[in-house]
């Protein structure tokens, strides 16, 4: 067993590793982070996730949910540090898997991993009491600086193979299913469909919520063993049925907060020199810190950096970029999930009763792999469709999205520390 | 006495000699100023009312060897009518909740009612404070030149119920309500009684009732902690329960005995049974300590060990509720008293003054506040990012505050020397955890009828600490989108 392999063994046991593998691994992941660009490609399928903070049993659970690295491949959109107990457990796990897999786990980064909001919001704390000195703090601020902005997603499927017969006897006639919402069981708490796509030029956004929350497990035969489409991570596998789509699945823009008015296209963030500390303004900021909401074009935001933006903002950004989805995190959803403005963004949050005290459920995304072959997948470069300004019909369609909506762990696997440090204001 | 110091007692103002109100404003804009506020007159006010209040909620050892505890609960503590009537005022406070339910609308954290709940208390804070405080209180100064004692007291007053922008609230606020009624104490609101009788009842007559109120609004609103640490802080929002629930536990004393730094009263719960909810819920009817903790435990799920490490780790301490109280002391001075995010928008006025205090020593030159939030991030190989260690404590003074000769009614805690109780807060460069954070004066944010509530705790840039213009709202890409802090 390598070095590597052991660490993440231990770590995954929720035992840190001493300080100086910490920097060895952390050297080893920049020299990895630094040949990315700072909007990475990764091909569907792709299992993307939100906010961590620190909350490692979660995303255990998570993994637990949505199938173990390397089986499934993760994008994680940031925000893996800051206020839960276990920042430098859940960060440095995730840091030796990509250093271990890199082609089957994306690490963006969130506005947390900064070097100024961890120390305002409790990493650098942790680092301080579970080490003794700021050093692992450093290694990992400066593994920060080299974290990609972005990721595009590619080649995911248009339509998601029905998890469940129930879901499939109740699709409606000439009707694919979207999106559906699984719970940690496999069973299908939602779908929702929309008209068959025929071929790109008749294509819609239209979508139905033709069945409505309702938990199938009470349903005869499915309570026992509840089903669920293959491995997590390709269950939105592409359409097996044989028919002729030619559906062009637009590209999934991947990024913590949101978008930036000085960012118009996807190529203008490839243009960024991203490995420093999160300025307090700019294009870089913004990425990691705007929100959407409901207005009109740009709003000033709360939090007192990055921008609310509306929208008519996120449709003509992903009608120039060729993207059919724009996927972020950043904000707490009680549901887990919550798409906004026709399905045009996505919010993704995956830590369940985040700060032990907010109730909410978490939620993962999985894009599945368009299995009807290469060639129709938009290529997000910022180049489509802007050749001459104009709105072209070749409209995307968006992916289909399945989302895997979990709980907070069970608390009795955890045991007590055994002993007690005293603060020093208590000496 | 020891060796003739005396515990100083906050200062009144004398009836009969005119003086100058001022219209409270805010004096601390960045990070550097936390050093001179810790050496204002305002800071040394503060921290010897806080030390007055402490003091006073030690059992008390009669001459016939008989103790006296001051719980919640307890027969012996007489409120004034001041206090009743600071009862009527936060009971008003909390029928305005009836009035202005809960947002059943989509679900935000904080819930956007609690905005409203704090328009109403500021569009009848003038009335309420005329009907619960004697005129001839509030009135002192001349209306004509724009302030009043009432001008101030209402600052405070209004800075003490959270933020109805952020929908938060945190330590900042609590200091608020603190200066409130040590205003009110300055301009001889309080009868003048033996050694701690009055502050007694002040705290468990009117600071724990606020503390229930402020629990109720936290519930019935999901307020935020303003400004986290995380689990890394002591408490999501309050620090002061902690300070005078450890002191009802400690070791009896008489008038004339030094405060202890250690020890218990005796049968006081173990420390440790703030992990064990059976305690909590059997002690919390009685301590401050274990309210706040049991406050947790009401919103809280997860292993107590893990959501408040902190209080788990001082539940460990050995050396007695004495202990715990001295090192909450220390605690609250650095974490809240000395930290730009919580103590920046404090106004100033008269009664806690920014001017200098003469026994206050000069700041060093090289003071790094670099925690505040117009410090440059920290560069990476630029060691400890915090302040703590290299910020001049009081301890360093020649003479603790409350010790100067002449200004005395009550028998000294002397620490047998002259530093200042929480001196022994020189640390190791660790920041530590902050209870508290961002709090916000509800005017220093203008127009936020466009802002919407984040999650819990959305975070906030730390350099954010005013809004002042909006961003271009045609979308260009090409315009200079300064952002709006950007000067």
């Amino acid at each position: 067993m390598s070095d590597l392999d052991q660490a993440i063994e231990q770590l995954r046991g929720c035992r840190l590793i001493p300080e100086s593998q910490v920097r060895e691994l952390c050297y080893k992941a920049r020299e990895l982070l630094i040949e990315e660009g700072n909007v990475v490609s990764v091909d569907a399928p792709v299992t993307i996730c939100g906010d961590i903070h620190g909350q490692f049993h979660d995303l255990m659970e998570l993994f637990r949910v949505g199938g173990d690295v390397p089986d499934t491949n993760y994008l994680f959109m940031g925000d893996f540090v800051d206020r839960g107990f276990y920042s430098l457990e859940s960060f440095l796990l995730l840091l030796c898997l990509k250093v271990r897999y890199p082609d089957r786990i994306t690490l963006i980064r969130g506005n947390h991993e900064s070097r100024q909001i961890t120390t305002v919001y409790g990493f650098y704390d942790e680092c301080i009491r579970k080490y003794g000195s700021a050093n692992v703090w450093r290694y990992c601020c400066e593994v920060f600086d080299y974290l990609a902005l972005g990721a595009i997603v590619l080649g995911a499927s248009s339509t998601l193979e029905p998890t469940s017969n129930t879901a499939l006897s109740s699709m409606p006639a000439d009707s694919e299913l979207e999106t559906e919402s699984l719970n940690s069981r496999g069973e299908v708490m939602m779908s929702t469909y929309r008209p068959r796509q025929r071929s790109s030029s008749d294509a819609s956004t239209d979508s139905r919520n033709i069945s409505p929350p309702r938990d199938i497990s009470a349903a005869p035969g499915q309570a026992a063993a509840p089903s669920r489409s293959g491995a997590p991570g390709t269950g939105a596998s592409g359409d097996g049925n044989g028919s002729a789509t030619t559906s062009r699945t637009g590209a999934v823009l991947c990024v913590h907060g949101g978008l930036s008015p000085l960012i118009d296209s996807v190529d203008k963030i490839r243009l960024i020199d991203r490995k420093q500390e999160v300025p307090h303004e700019g294009a870089m900021c913004d990425l990691l810190w705007s929100d959407p909401d409901e207005i009109e074009g740009w709003g000033l935001s709360p939090r007192g950096a990055g921008f609310l933006f509306g929208g008519d903002i996120v449709k003509q950004f992903n009608h120039l970029n060729g993207l059919s989805l724009v996927a972020r995190a950043h904000q707490l959803v009680m549901e887990g999930y919550k798409e906004m403005f026709d399905g045009g963004i996505v919010t993704v949050w995956s830590a369940p009763n985040y700060c032990y005290r907010c109730g909410n459920v978490a939620a993962i995304l999985e894009l599945g792999e368009d299995a009807s072959g290469g060639g129709t997948v938009a290529r997000s470069n910022g180049e489509y469709g802007r050749s001459n300004g104009i709105v072209t019909d070749n409209r995307v369609i968006s992916p289909g999205r399945r989302y895997r909506v979990f709980e907070a762990a069970a608390q009795d696997t955890r045991g007590m520390p055994a002993k007690k440090p005293v603060a020093d204001y208590f000496l | 006495m020891a060796n003739g110091t005396v515990i100083r007692v906050l200062s009144t103002l004398d009836p009969s000699t005119p003086h100058t109100f001022i219209n409270p404003n805010k004096k601390i804009h960045e990070s550097q100023d936390v050093s001179t506020f810790l050496t204002s007159k305002a800071y040394i006010d503060i921290m010897t009312w806080v030390l007055q209040l402490n003091r006073s909620m030690f059992p008390l050892k009669a001459a016939d060897n008989t103790i006296q505890t001051w719980t919640l609960k307890s027969d012996a503590i007489q409120y004034s009518a001041p206090v009743r009537q600071l009862q009527r005022l936060l009971s008003k406070l909390e029928d305005i909740i009836q009035e202005v339910p809960p947002d059943t609308g989509p679900r935000r954290f904080g819930n956007i009612s609690f905005r409203r709940w704090t328009e109403v208390v500021e569009s009848r804070a003038s009335d309420l404070l005329n009907e619960c405080l004697p005129a001839d209180l509030l009135n002192r100064g001349s209306p004509d030149e724009g302030a009043t004692a009432g001008t101030e007291l209402k600052s405070y007053f209004l800075g003490s119920w959270g933020s109805g922008q952020r929908l938060d609230y945190g330590t900042g606020h609590e200091l608020s309500f603190l200066a409130f009624l040590g205003g009110i104490w300055k301009l001889n609101g309080f009868p003048k009684t033996d050694p701690g009788v009055e502050e007694r009842a002040i705290v468990v007559g009117v600071i724990h009732p606020y503390l229930e109120l402020v629990r109720l609004l936290i519930k019935t609103y999901n307020l935020e902690p303003a400004g986290s640490h995380g689990v890394w802080g002591l408490d999501d929002h309050s620090f002061v329960p902690y300070i005078f629930g450890s002191a009802q536990l400690s070791p009896a004393i008489n008038d004339n005995d030094l405060t202890p730094e250690e020890g218990s009263l005796l049968n006081a719960p173990d420390p440790a049974g703030v992990a064990n909810a059976k305690v909590v819920e059997r002690e919390r009817q009685t301590n401050l300590y274990f309210s706040a903790i049991g406050f947790i435990y009401d919103v809280k799920r997860g292993p107590f060990w893990e959501h408040s490490p902190m209080l788990f780790d001082i539940s460990g301490i050995r050396a007695g509720w004495g202990k715990i109280n001295k090192g909450m002391i220390k605690m609250y001075n650095a974490e809240v008293l000395s930290k730009f995010p919580v103590v920046q928008h404090f106004p100033f006025g008269s009664l806690f003054s920014w001017d200098r205090d003469p026994n206050a020593p000069l700041p060093p030159s090289t003071v790094h506040t670099t925690s505040g939030p117009q410090a440059r991030p920290v560069a990476p190989d630029s060691g400890h990012p915090s302040v703590a260690a290299t910020r001049p404590m009081p301890g360093a003074w020649t003479q603790a505050p409350w010790a100067k000769p002449g200004a005395s009614t009550q028998a000294v805690p002397s620490m047998g020397s002259t530093a200042a109780p929480w001196a022994g807060a020189r640390r190791e460069g660790v920041p530590g955890s902050t209870p508290s954070g961002a709090t916000r004066v509800p005017s220093a944010l203008q127009d936020t009828s466009s802002m919407r509530p984040g999650p819990i705790a959305p975070t906030r840039a730390p350099w954010s600490a005013q809004l002042q213009s909006s961003p271009s709202q045609d979308g260009n890409a090409d315009v200079h989108t300064k952002a709006p802090w950007a000067k």
